[in-house]
């Protein structure tokens, strides 16, 4: 699965820890993700989204091989 | 995220001190002429004495201390960090058996098992979980 919150992340201008802070996770967490090490949850997934105001399919999407 | 159980962040510091603790404590006994009734001959298992009592408060010390430095949460204690948990240990118990298995078949030398048991899988945890999350802090420092 890839994502797009670094994108997202520069269009809102908000840091790693604040997008971090808004989701009650680390800001380690939020990077694993960013560079796709991490796959979180659906209920996190769903709060990044809900801090963009976009639908889940707008930030993370199925890759080839999922 | 749903909570789990686990004991309060300063409960890291408490089982660390209780495990540094547990080392001159038992040096002292053992500078005292007490033997560990592990070590001691066959036969010689009579319980409750004064040896018994000071050696099992002394093992007991170093297992809470670890069990507190393992199952402490951390600051900010998220679903990685529950997930890099649990594979810690999986990976703990893996290490666990083949050690057990491996001595089961060639030491013949039960009570230091369990010894062995008591120990093993609690640090190997920790080691384990430390390392995970050590690496991940190394990693967003790179990134700045």
């Amino acid at each position: 699965m890839k994502n797009n919150i670094r994108v997202e992340r520069a269009i809102k201008n908000i840091t790693q820890a604040e997008l971090a802070e808004l989701v009650a996770v680390s800001r380690q967490t939020i990077n694993t993700i960013e560079s796709n090490k991490y796959v979180p949850s659906t209920v996190l997934a769903l709060k990044i989204a809900r801090v963009f105001s976009k639908p889940l399919e707008e930030i993370f999407m199925l890759e080839d091989g999922d | 995220m749903k909570s789990h159980f686990l004991f309060p962040y300063w409960c890291r510091y408490l089982g660390w001190g209780l495990v540094i603790a547990h080392v001159p404590l038992s040096m002292i006994g053992r500078m005292n002429g007490m033997v560990n009734p592990l070590d001691s001959a066959p036969g010689n298992t009579s319980l409750f004495t004064g040896e018994h009592l000071f050696f099992i408060s002394t093992t007991l010390l170093m297992a809470l201390g670890l069990f507190l430095v393992a199952f402490a949460s951390e600051k900010i204690e998220d679903e990685q960090i529950w997930q890099i948990r649990l594979d810690s240990l999986r990976w703990a118990i893996y290490v666990n058996y083949l050690i057990l298995i491996i001595s089961l078949v060639f030491i013949n030398d039960t009570a230091h098992i369990l010894e062995l048991n008591l120990w093993v899988p609690l640090l190997f945890f920790i080691i384990r979980f430390r390392w995970v999350i050590f690496r991940l802090n190394r990693s967003l420092s790179k990134e700045g």
